[in-house]
């Protein structure tokens, strides 16, 4: 399909990338999965702006790629090819060979509305993804595609977790908990039973046995023997919806987490010490959060409906910069071909 | 008699010249509700009704401004073989910047069909263009995929032979096609099978209802064109059988704040004008209305399902089974079942489901429609219903995140979803049986929970109102006498819609109300003198329970978490067939229908796909 960018104008992201001399060299491109068109827009309606997935390769501007629904909630990239991407939407998951020029859904009618996806780097042709039904495996780069929840009870899937360190061990974060496989989701245990959903789980860039999760009303969790048990991290409320949690992939102790009204947390002391970053934020409706890999310190985060904030003193500083009224749900950073 | 098409154009024509840019039929006086006998006869007028909407919609589009050519008047003249040289040029232009996902897609099909041998090949190539470079979204909604894999499938099947890089989905025209046909087949299962999940909806009876005709019309595949066939005879008898007057009644897993109110204006009522030829259709036809009438000339309603809908021989209760929407999270439970019961006479029908939270939105759970003599602007309905909202509840039935959503709703066409003023949507603390014309409605709302209240509506066109010392509220809506218990003290609020909202503000509560036919008695106060006779226990601690004695003579026991019981015996409804009464019939897991109307017989066998029509 065609590619129909549109440009956005950083408002001062420009003046920080400038003022980073820091950073070296950036080895990734920024993907945003946003919905443009405010919490009003219906499905089948006449969006006033374009959705979808915005590609950031300076850091300063955000081009749109691809096509424009409203329910495009994170990007992947494709561990087989430098130039593909993987997608979780509402229409199934979605592939691109080349950066977002052509487009294929790999799933069919009986798998949609997905939000977590993740690729096994050591067996790069296994997908998972979180259904709200489920998790879909495929075995063959979404060429055909198993349902493979069994021991799941309530299998409401929003996040997946693929253990870098070794083949088919996978986190699912679920309605009920976090549920574990160790065998390419044919089996899977439930490791952290929750109230209600666990909304992302993240293992760390730094040290593989350590995993962070956060979720809808048990506070945010860790994990030091790589999601077998878990821990509730102090300090962190566990009456606000969390979105969010994040490592800095540039510095072991710092981690960032977000929600509903929880604004943006940080820790600069691996997890055990937590401070409000978010006044010069327009709310503390906080969708999503990210760190970047390239430039030391950087955080971004999307209020709700607001423009996209841009932080280069991981939260003590906030400044704009992409978009007028946007709702991030995810950011993802992807390596360049 | 029989007339001919020419001559249906030149009189829809005329009526249309005549009326301006009026409706002819929504302006006009209301029709004669009587039955047509005659079978060309009632062809014929169904035929002309079909003409006059399209006429209309094809009398907007104005030579001089292309703007006011879009899809719908592109549709509408293909359909009447007019200016196809205007549509082509026309259709050049908007393919180049599609929007409406689904809701394009359709029209577009329609359109692409009409137009095969009318289109420019420029026009066709434009329309080829735009499914490969637009990627529609598929949607939410059980709606939303009828009308997108029904598109798909004709696409494909229209285009075949074709590669990925040709289709916006990159699959290839056999992978679209194939998997088309496995969801429509897996949906037409399902839902006669368990039940429809968006059943009898006021306004997406619609977005049924066309897909189903395209199939009926285009497909090439003769299983799949009688599959189409099949499921239109079924949601066009799931609809006859509760209307009255052409108006949809009853419970529905949907409706909107307007025609909660205002009961005939929705699309539901485009198809009762149009089907059952009873009552006047709506502004602008409903707007969809013109997509089906642009295909309309391929069906016939048979005569079993528009005499269900226009010639009843009296009285009938009738009982059905459908399911809830998708549950994704809090429930072990995919699609529970919905239970629902119509009483309809001559004068009034009440209809209701079970209570409980059966869908995240837009829910009406009971409600007694009383006949008038013109619908337009009559709020010809009484209900209550308790208000509630709940983000845990919306993220039971939606993939969202859940603190955002409840306000976001307001703005995507539910306005009161949050307001303890609504009037539409079901709650998780009412629970409802019905029996005969008499509902029992109680409510248990935990402390906590917003909104610890009933709220009633009294409408504006309730020939009388009056609060009787013995706790009744007596009122009467056309030739129904209606009688309204609320089980706790309330205020009354006013309406701006007109009319009065009766707001009773506790959580342990409930509403029982009983109508009758005016004609039952011998007058006003004879009416009232027999309600208040009526043998009645009501108990709001420490839970919700009445004991009534209805107008029918039977007796209802109703204790808020228990099943209710009727002369003694326990009301189980895990034993109901998908449908039960007079007309319609069906097993559950039968897939299969039988419709039933004096000597006519139709059967609706969805395993071997035939219709065995039998007169007895």
């Amino acid at each position: 399909m065609s590619n129909l960018a549109t440009k956005f104008s950083a408002l001062l992201c420009a003046l920080a990338c400038a003022a980073g001399a820091h950073a070296g060299e950036v080895k990734h491109d920024l993907y945003l999965s946003v919905l443009m068109s405010g919490g009003g827009q219906v499905m089948g309606g006449r969006p006033p702006a374009k959705s979808g997935i915005y590609r950031s390769t300076d850091r300063a501007t955000a081009e749109h790629i691809g096509f424009g629904h409203i329910r495009i909630f994170n990007v992947a990239p494709d561990p087989a090819s430098p130039a593909g991407i993987y997608i979780a939407a509402l229409d199934g998951v979605i592939h691109s060979p080349d950066r977002g020029a052509t487009w294929r859904i790999l799933t069919g009618w009986n798998m949609t509305e997905v939000k977590g996806l993740a690729l096994d780097p050591n067996a790069p042709d296994h997908i998972y993804a979180g259904l709200p039904d489920g998790i879909g495996v495929s075995r063959d780069r979404g060429k055909t595609w198993a349902r493979m929840n069994a021991g799941i009870r309530r299998s409401f899937t929003q996040t997946i977790t693929v253990d870098r360190t070794q083949a088919g061990r996978v986190l699912a974060g679920t309605e009920q908990g976090i549920y574990l496989t160790e065998d390419g989701a044919r089996t899977w245990r439930l490791v952290l039973p929750t109230t209600e959903v666990a909304y992302d789980v993240r293992q760390s860039p730094h040290d593989p046995k350590i995993f962070f999760a956060v979720t809808a009303t048990s506070g945010a969790l860790w994990s030091a023997d790589a999601g077998r048990t878990w821990q509730t991290v102090a300090g962190i409320p566990k009456d606000r919806t969390l979105h969010n949690g994040v490592f800095d992939p540039r510095d072991a102790k710092r981690l960032a987490l977000c929600g509903w009204e929880a604004g943006v947390q940080v820790s600069e002391d691996g997890g055990r010490t937590w401070t409000d970053r978010t006044a010069g934020l327009p709310s503390r409706k906080i969708w999503s959060i990210a760190a970047d890999p390239d430039f030391p310190g950087r955080l971004y985060a999307s209020p709700y409906q607001s423009a996209v904030y841009v932080s280069d003193d991981f939260g003590r500083a906030w400044k704009p910069a992409y978009f007028e009224k946007a709702t991030v749900f995810n950011f993802s950073f992807v390596p360049r071909p | 008699m029989k007339l001919r098409r020419p001559f249906l154009i030149l009189l829809a024509s005329l009526l249309a010249a005549a009326f301006g840019r009026a409706q002819p039929s929504h302006a006009g006086p209301m029709p004669d509700p009587a039955p047509i006998a005659d079978a060309s006869l009632r062809r014929a007028a169904y035929l002309a009704r079909v003409e006059e909407a399209l006429v209309w919609r094809a009398g907007l589009a104005k030579p001089d401004n292309p703007a006011t050519l879009g899809l719908a008047e592109i549709a509408a003249k293909l359909s009447l073989r007019q200016d196809a040289a205007a549509c082509s040029a026309r259709l050049i232009e908007l393919m180049k910047a599609p929007t409406g996902d689904m809701f394009w897609m359709f029209p577009v099909t329609i359109i692409s069909h009409l137009g095969r041998d009318q289109l420019t090949q420029e026009a066709k190539q434009a329309i080829r263009a735009a499914w490969r470079n637009y990627m529609p979204l598929r949607g939410d909604t059980e709606n939303h995929w009828a009308m997108y894999y029904t598109s798909l499938y004709l696409m494909a099947q229209l285009w075949p032979g074709e590669g990925g890089d040709r289709w916006f989905n990159g699959k290839s025209s056999q992978e679209n096609f194939n998997e088309a046909r496995d969801y429509l087949v897996h949906w037409m299962e399902i839902t006669t099978t368990i039940g429809q999940g968006e059943y009898d909806c006021t306004h997406y009876i619609g977005e049924y209802a066309i897909p189903m005709l395209m199939l009926a019309s285009w497909s090439a595949d003769p299983a799949m064109r009688m599959r189409g066939h099949m499921m239109l005879d079924y949601v066009m008898a799931d609809f006859a059988v509760d209307s009255l007057d052409g108006i949809y009644i009853g419970a529905h897993a949907r409706t909107d704040d307007r025609t909660v109110l205002e009961k005939w204006n929705a699309l539901s009522s485009f198809f009762g004008w149009l089907m059952l030829g009873n009552t006047v259709p709506q502004a602008a036809y409903g707007g969809w209305g013109v997509y089906f009438t642009a295909a309309a000339r391929n069906y016939e309603l048979p005569e079993v399902i528009y005499r269900i809908g226009t010639d009843r021989a009296g009285t009938y209760t009738h009982t059905e089974r459908k399911r809830t929407r998708h549950r994704w999270r809090y429930s072990d439970e995919r699609n529970p079942p919905v239970y629902k019961t119509s009483y309809v006479t001559a004068d009034y029908a009440v209809g209701s489901d079970q209570g409980g939270q059966l869908q995240p939105i837009q829910q009406h759970s009971w409600d007694v429609t009383w006949s008038v003599p013109d619908p337009r602007g009559v709020h010809n309905t009484l209900f209550a219903n308790q208000p509630y909202w709940s983000a845990r509840d919306l993220m039971m039935y939606f993939t969202e995140k859940p603190d955002s959503m409840p306000g976001d709703v307001t703005f995507q066409g539910k306005p009161t979803y949050i307001s303890e003023e609504k009037l539409l949507g079901g709650s998780p603390y009412e629970q409802i049986f019905q029996q005969d014309d008499a509902v029992v409605s109680l409510t248990d709302v935990p402390a906590g929970v917003t909104f610890q209240q009933v709220n009633g509506f009294f409408s504006k066109d309730l020939a009388l109102i009056e609060e009787d010392a013995s706790g009744w509220i007596f009122a009467q809506g056309g030739r129904a006498y209606i009688a309204y218990r609320p089980l706790a003290p309330y205020e009354w609020r006013p309406l701006e819609v007109g009319g009065k909202r009766l707001r009773s503000p506790h959580g342990k509560n409930g509403t029982i109300m009983q109508v009758a036919a005016a004609r039952e008695f011998k007058s006003w106060d004879d009416f009232k003198a027999a309600i208040r006779a009526l043998p009645l226990t009501i108990r709001l601690e420490p839970t919700p329970s009445v004991t009534f004695t209805t107008l029918r003579g039977k007796t209802l026991v109703c204790t808020f978490g228990t099943l209710p019981s009727v002369n003694g015996r326990t009301v189980d409804r895990a034993a109901w067939k998908l449908f039960a009464g007079p007309y319609l019939n069906a097993e559950v897991g039968s897939g299969m229908l039988t419709m039933t109307h004096g000597r006519l017989e139709r059967v609706l066998d969805f395993n071997t796909l035939t219709i065995t029509d039998r007169v007895k």
